[in-house]
């Protein structure tokens, strides 16, 4: 009778295997997708199942380019790269965290059900049996705050209080920053070495110091700062708001006070150079009318900033 | 100085002691019915003799009231009314509580109805049994009801005889409140039910007892101390007052021990009793006499606090040196130095301590908080900063900084060489060192 | 010689000397007076207040280094700040603000002048103004001439990047700062040029005053080393240069180290390493010009700059390897966040929550300093074209401050001072250009192309370019009309590439001359009123008093801070702890003198989070921490009557924030949005959100306001439910006029030991439920 036999084998270890299996489950599924566990539904279900002894941390995404998500496509490698480095910590500890990335088209109803409306999201649940289960009793998942970027290292580091120990996460060294990094290294010494000429000549210097200052004054640090858009999403390029502005309008502003400083060299310097008085006067009212004009333009772009700006000029 | 303070004290005393016993004044309002009123003449006779000044009024009149303008018209409250369902609409257990916050005391006997009062006694973390619910005991075997129980008084500072007190009424629950004073207790054999129907006592027993309220845990007469330092003495049942209790034997025939019993109670919840205060405290730099507004870090600080306590014989508050438990803080935050605040040997009312204070500047407190279940509770704060040394506290030579010194010094000789040197020397190399310079 | 205009012919040129030195006294007297009025406006259109937050922590110190004199201030500690850590006033603060006042104040009472320590405190910045007008006047006419120092002096004067600091009432370090800043460069200018040591101490004198007064003296203490060091670089240094520098470091350096906050910080952190190493570096390159002075041996030469560039590195090496072990002092965080400009949000939040540590967009800039911001950079232009050491000075402070002023709007204070002085030097320039009146001959037309044909190749000594000009101008002759344009490149051209540039020949006429200076001067009288302007409007608030006009342009005073804390003062006995956040801090301090939990020197994260934990839990959980800081009363700024959006609520999520540093398990922000991630007060705002004791304190009674409409916050513009939130562990003690400012009492512990909720629903005849002692059962049978 070795099928009657089998039977009752199986009969046995039917609840013995459910007993176990999910965990065990979670394991493999988790060995399988190089540290991070494909969710669907199903196995979402299981990876949260109301009694577990381990932590999961759960990505939300929608990947599909039709979903049209592309902070999800940024993210995800960070994700990868986090729940990779921590496939590579003790079986001990291993085990009892879990990474774990679920699709908007792979477990829609997941979505539905914790009514999550945008992505990407990550969750961490934490334990509720064991040693590791917080004191307080809570089992509500931990919400990771994204404020600090997409990048993987503060992922890991707010993701490590929850797992077993810290994930050794560690930023690959950036090859490509270090290979131009030195190619710029040489690129200077060998300015020094051929350009000197150009080093030592001061109105490189001048050139320099002037787009500098004109930049600086422009605005630039705020944009690199605050990370503005180079233009408006309608495509308008001056930001609304006295505190605020968009990276075109360092350009068109440097550009200004560049023509308007440029205008007033001109009237100074090399004006009076001029031997012939007709031409003179003609130079003289040509920058004139070129002050007059882009300082107007100026003003009525403040205005335009400042709404309350009582002054005008001619524009 | 000591002299004439206790002398004043004194003083005030006698002027008190003619007027009443109590250390926070003399007038009382009963509240009891009229027809009641002569079943507690003994207790009130008793008050009386002691000097307070009983005013009486039906629970549902409608003055004398017992609070005008947020003031309280008398010092103590005793509701022996426990029965009445209504009470006028100055008397909630709403204006009760803010009799207590007024520092009024409140002698309140409960009665195994629902009544207003129940409710109140739940704020004062009283866990009443259901209602009808009344003290049982069989034993000792005696001729009277089972509800009338003869309890042996324990000995603690409040009660002082020997002697059983008849108790019936309602026996409580204590709830977790460390400001309750357990004075008596239920007898060990005591039970709390509605009825003794054997059915009821049947069924208890079959249950091992569970659901049944009994025992020594059992209050029956409990205090209550305020933060405010108001006392408020509940009672399961106002017959304990009662001039038949009072007359009663015992079963052994021992006399009953109630009126003594009652006017102890009173006497504690009247802050006659047990009553201690603060009178001054003040700190020095050690070894002076001045005080100062700040101390710096690691100076020796001596405090010292004085402490009274009333005495109703003489009305009086006399220096009290008998307190031996009594713990001093220093604290910013957190204690950064607890240590006992011992008495002064020869000098009454006299705790004194001497320690130094911590290397850390900051807004310190002295914090005195004595709290013992039955005295009054000493509470004091004394804000003091401790500041860093001043910029010429410093020691003014170290020798760690000889090297500092030794450049100082070799600088300032070098200097005077060479400008020695430079004068008197000829011009030749100072032309040399000159065309240097202009080049 | 001919000129524009007829001019007298029997002036001696004594008189016009004198005359001319009279006028420039009379100018700088009327800028001054300038100066001073212009920053009047908030005194005229509010009172002599003190303004802001921490001017009213300086006139508190004032006070008390006024009646108690300077040793006493020294060794004060403030028990009433920090509460109960207590403040060490005299080590932890720049005492030449209050100095200075005290100074002022017992010269004018020696004098039997009995004015207010409040007056002195409130007209100090605009006295100093003045004071900033001279010292640019000598540091500018150090760059080109007098007239320039006037320009110069009148654009400081009254240019509003510089006002916004030292408007009357503005008490704050920078009133004085600036100018010792100004003075302090003149000094070392004038040092450098005449190679001298008094000079060299009068500037230490001078930024040992500065560093007493102001942190920001860290500027000064890089600026001038970093001009050594440019110097050194371009092969300029000379002796004058060594004894500049050596006197002004060594002297400066040894001050700025008696004043107590600053203490052993030059020698052991890395904002001071620059400027001992660059003492280090002249003192071992000036070892090596003696040497190589004595010696003739080319390849002895060589090995001499070898080891200067060895020991250099090695010094460099060494200064890294001391902040590595932590003998040295890594930049501070203020500091730090001036480079990695992202540093600041991630790892100290009370840095970046200030709104002057934001970056600057270019209005600011526009707004501050109006057309000079763009003569600014013709002026870095002309100092090129000259380019002595002074003028590399300029350049270097334009480039640096630029920066700093586009990563900080703070900093925008000391990028004004030398934007005043290259625009002075630019347009005086144009203006000695347009009305000098001599008149030059007229020339041949040719002859213009052949001079600077023959010109450029001789001048022109190197540089690549030298031969454009040459092969651009010989296309001339071959099309007539580009070469105007082509003339005016050439000439430019040849004026960057020659050291002395093409002889200039002057203006023809009087119609051209008039356009210019017209339009000069049309600029100028634009920049006056946009100046009036921006200072009445924008500058002159003292932001304790408020200020909103009605559509008839009707001003109506909102002065609910004064009268809260002036309830305050009245209501409260004297040791009553109030909490509020801790931009409030000195405010309390100063008008309500009241001890405060934090305040605007925020040195203890630790505590100010706790403050921050308090706000943002719940009561039960704030209620214990209020107790154990003793708080009696706490204090919060509700916007949302009036519409005033510096309120607490708009600063709540900083709060968190910094309470999430401390206690990241308890605290964490995004409990604070709603789910879909946005940051709402009304009916939508999340749990914790509601209930906050911040949230709860703002609302309460909020809604009864409406009487039953719609209770619009308007503020955040949006509709708060209409059951407002309860309170049970405070109690509302006082509501301002206009609820911008909202105090709450803390309760005491329950007299019956009750927790406060019960307490207050027993107060309330809410029905307890019957408690049944569960746990005690079985003892109570046994």
């Amino acid at each position: 009778m070795p099928s009657r036999l089998a039977l009752l084998y199986a009969l046995l270890l039917v609840p013995f295997s459910l007993a176990l299996t999910t965990h065990e489950r979670l394991v493999n599924l988790a060995a399988a997708g190089n540290g991070v566990i494909k969710l669907d539904t199903y196995t979402f279900d299981l990876l949260t199942a109301p009694k577990r002894n381990w932590t999961a941390a759960i990505h939300f995404t929608a990947l599909d380019p039709r979903r049209r998500c592309a902070p999800c496509a940024e993210f995800n490698p960070a994700w990868q790269a986090v729940a990779k480095a921590w496939s590579t910590v003790d079986q001990a500890h291993k085990d009892n965290h879990f990474f774990g990335t679920i699709d908007f088209d792979d477990g829609q109803a997941v979505f539905q059900k914790l009514s999550l409306a945008s992505a990407p999201v990550v969750y961490v649940y934490p334990a509720t049996e064991g040693s590791r289960a917080p004191a307080s009793g809570k089992s509500a998942p931990f919400k990771y705050d994204f404020s600090s970027g997409f990048e993987a290292g503060p992922l890991a580091e707010q993701l490590s209080p929850h797992t077993p120990i810290p994930i050794p996460y560690r930023d690959p060294i950036n090859w490509g920053r270090v290979i131009s990094s030195g190619f710029i290294g040489l690129g200077v010494l060998a300015a020094i070495k051929f350009a000197s000429p150009l080093l030592k000549s001061r109105w490189a210097w001048a050139a320099g110091c002037l787009v500098t200052t004109l930049v600086m004054t422009s605005g630039l640090m705020f944009t690199r700062i605050r990370a503005s858009p180079y233009t408006g999403r309608d495509g308008g390029w001056i930001a609304a708001g006295f505190q605020n502005q968009f990276g075109q309008e360092v350009h068109v502003v440097a550009v200004v006070y560049g023509l308007l400083a440029f205008a007033f060299t001109m009237l100074t310097l090399v004006v009076p150079l001029q031997r012939s008085p007709q031409r003179q006067r003609i130079q003289v009212y040509l920058w004139t009318t070129v002050i007059m004009i882009v300082y107007s333009m100026l003003v009525s772009l403040f205005r335009v900033k400042n709404r309350g700006y009582p002054f005008k000029l001619f524009l | 100085m000591m002299l004439l303070s206790s002398l004043v004290l004194l003083l005030s005393g006698v002027i008190s002691g003619t007027l009443a016993k109590s250390s926070t004044g003399n007038t009382v309002l009963v509240v009891v019915e009229t027809a009641k009123q002569s079943n507690y003449s003994k207790f009130f006779k008793g008050l009386e003799n002691k000097g307070f000044d009983l005013t009486f009024r039906e629970p549902k009149a409608e003055s004398p009231v017992i609070i005008q303008d947020d003031v309280p018209s008398f010092s103590h409250v005793i509701v022996l009314a426990s029965d009445a369902k209504n009470f006028a609409k100055d008397i909630t257990p709403q204006t009760l509580i803010e009799l207590t916050t007024l520092k009024t005391n409140l002698l309140i006997a409960l009665s195994p109805k629902q009544t207003p009062l129940s409710s109140l006694a739940a704020e004062f973390s009283l866990i009443l049994p259901t209602p009808g619910s009344v003290l049982y005991s069989y034993f000792p075997e005696r001729a009277d009801k089972p509800t009338v129980v003869p309890v042996n008084i324990p000995q603690t500072p409040i009660t002082s005889q020997k002697g059983p007190v008849f108790f019936s009424g309602v026996p409580f629950a204590l709830g977790d409140n460390p400001l309750l004073v357990p004075i008596l207790n239920a007898p060990v054999e005591g039970f709390a039910a509605e009825s003794t129907s054997a059915e009821v006592l049947v069924e208890a027993a079959d249950r091992g007892g569970e659901g049944l309220w009994a025992g020594s845990r059992l209050g029956l007469v409990t205090g209550f101390q305020t933060l405010d330092g108001a006392r408020v003495t509940w009672v399961g049942g106002p017959e304990v007052f009662s001039d038949e209790y009072a007359a009663k034997e015992g079963p052994n025939g021992v006399k009953a021990a109630n009126a003594q019993f009652v006017q102890d109670v009173a006497a504690w919840t009247f802050q006659e009793s047990l009553v201690l205060r603060v009178d001054k405290v003040n700190h020095f730099l050690a070894n002076t006499t001045t005080s100062l507004e700040q101390y710096t870090t690691n100076d020796n600080i001596e405090f010292s606090a004085y402490i009274s306590a009333y005495d109703a014989k003489t009305g009086t508050w006399a220096p009290y040196s008998g307190i031996t438990d009594m713990q001093l803080e220093f604290t910013m935050l957190d204690p950064h130095i607890r240590t006992a605040l011992l008495p002064v040997p020869g000098v009454p009312g006299k705790y004194s301590k001497t320690f130094r204070a911590p290397d850390r500047h900051g807004v310190f407190k002295f914090v005195i908080n004595y709290k013992r279940k039955g005295y009054s509770y000493l509470q004091s704060s004394t804000i003091v900063p401790v500041v860093p040394p001043r910029h010429d506290g410093y020691p003014r030579f170290l020798s760690a900084a000889w090297p500092y010194y030794a450049g100082a010094i070799s600088t300032s000789l070098g200097f005077f060489v060479f400008s020695a040197l430079w004068l008197a020397g000829d011009s030749r190399p100072a032309k040399k060192g000159k065309a240097q310079k202009t080049e | 010689m001919p000129t524009a205009i007829p001019l007298p012919s029997n002036v001696s040129p004594a008189t016009v000397a004198n005359t001319a030195s009279l006028l420039r006294i009379v100018a700088l007297l009327l800028i001054s007076g300038a100066a001073i009025a212009s920053r009047l406006f908030a005194v005229v259109n509010f009172e002599s207040v003190i303004h802001e937050f921490d001017p009213w922590f300086n006139y508190r110190a004032t006070r008390v280094l006024a009646s108690k004199g300077f040793y006493e201030f020294w060794n004060w500690f403030d028990p009433t700040a920090w509460y109960p850590l207590g403040r060490v006033v005299g080590g932890t603060v720049y005492p030449g603000l209050m100095a200075t006042s005290g100074v002022i104040y017992n010269i004018l009472h020696s004098l039997n002048l009995p004015v207010d320590i409040r007056n002195i405190c409130v007209l100090l910045a605009p006295g100093f103004s003045a004071l900033t007008a001279w010292a640019t006047y000598m540091f500018t006419k150090e760059m080109k001439d007098e007239s320039a120092g006037l320009l110069a002096a009148a654009f400081i004067g009254i240019v509003p990047g510089y006002i916004s600091r030292s408007v009357a009432g503005s008490y704050d370090n920078e009133a004085i700062a600036i100018f010792l800043l100004m003075f302090t460069f003149f000094c070392w200018i004038k040092a450098l040029k005449l190679g001298s040591a008094l000079f060299g101490t009068v500037a230490a004198v001078f930024y040992f005053y500065m560093v007493a007064a102001w942190g920001g003296y860290a500027f000064i203490t890089n600026m001038i080393p970093l001009h050594a060091l440019v110097l050194i670089l371009m092969g300029r240094f000379t002796s004058r240069l060594y004894v500049a520098y050596s006197s002004w470091y060594a002297i400066g350096t040894l001050a700025s180290m008696q004043v107590p906050f600053v203490g052993f910080q030059p020698v052991r952190t890395s904002e001071h390493m620059a400027a001992l190493g660059v003492f280090g570096l002249l003192q071992i390159i000036a070892f090596a010009e003696l040497v190589r002075s004595h010696v003739s041996s080319q390849q002895f030469k060589r090995l001499l700059y070898i080891s200067v560039a060895a020991i250099g590195v090695l010094g460099g090496l060494a200064f890294v390897g001391m902040t590595y072990k932590g003998w040295i002092a890594p930049w501070t965080g203020r500091f730090y966040s001036l480079w990695d400009t992202g540093y600041a949000k991630k790892y100290i939040p009370i840095i970046a929550s200030v709104s002057e540590h934001q970056p600057t967009a270019w209005p600011s800039f526009f707004m501050d300093l109006q057309f000079l911001i763009f003569l600014f950079p013709a002026g870095v232009v002309f100092c090129f074209r000259q380019l002595r050491d002074e003028h590399i000075f300029v350049i270097v402070y334009a480039v640096v401050a630029s920066y700093f002023a586009g990563v900080m709007v703070r900093l925008m204070l000391t990028l004004t001072p030398v934007v005043c002085v290259a625009s002075a030097v630019a347009l005086s320039s144009l203006l000695d250009t347009y009305i000098d009146v001599r008149e030059p001959e007229v020339a041949e037309e040719p002859a213009t192309d052949n001079s600077t044909q023959g010109a450029a190749p001789t001048n022109g000594t190197n540089g690549s370019q030298a031969t454009t000009p040459a092969s651009a101008t010989t296309t001339t002759k071959k099309a007539k009309k580009p070469a105007q344009p082509t003339s005016a490149l050439g000439d430019l051209v040849s004026l960057v590439t020659s050291k002395t540039g093409k002889e200039t020949v002057g203006v023809f006429g009087i119609d051209t001359r008039l356009t210019v200076i017209l339009n000069a001067l049309g600029m100028l009288v634009f920049f006056v009123f946009h100046c009036t302007w921006v200072t009445s409007s924008a500058y002159s608030s003292p932001s304790v008093v408020l200020a909103s006009h009605g559509a008839d342009g009707s001003m109506h005073i909102i002065d609910d801070f004064r009268e809260a804390y002036y309830w305050l003062r009245q209501n409260t006995p004297q040791d009553a702890v109030v909490m509020s956040w801790w931009d409030y801090g000195y405010q309390i301090a100063g008008m309500a003198d009241r001890p405060t939990l934090v305040d605007n020197n925020t040195w203890n994260n630790t505590h100010i989070a706790t403050v921050g934990k308090a706000m943002a839990s719940s009561e039960e959980v704030a209620y214990p921490i209020l107790r154990k800081h003793d708080v009696d009363y706490v204090l919060v700024i509700f916007g949302g009557v009036l519409g005033y959006s510096g309120d607490d609520i708009n600063k709540f999520l900083w709060m968190v924030r910094i309470a999430q540093g401390v206690w990241p398990d308890e605290i964490q922000e995004p409990n604070y949005f709603t789910p879909s991630g946005e940051y709402r007060v009304d009916e939508r705002a999340s749990q914790t959100m509601k209930d906050s004791l911040m949230y709860k304190m703002s609302y309460y009674r909020f809604a009864e306001l409406y009487g039953g409409g719609p209770a619009t916050d308007r503020v955040r513009n949006q509709q708060v439910p209409k059951v407002g939130p309860t309170l049970d562990y405070l109690e509302e003690a006082y509501t301002s006029e206009n609820w911008i400012v909202r105090i709450y009492q803390v309760k005491k512990e329950d007299p019956l030991g009750r927790d406060h909720k019960t307490a207050n629903s027993f107060t309330h005849g809410k029905k307890r439920k019957r408690s049944k002692p569960a746990p005690r059962r079985k003892a109570i049978a046994g």
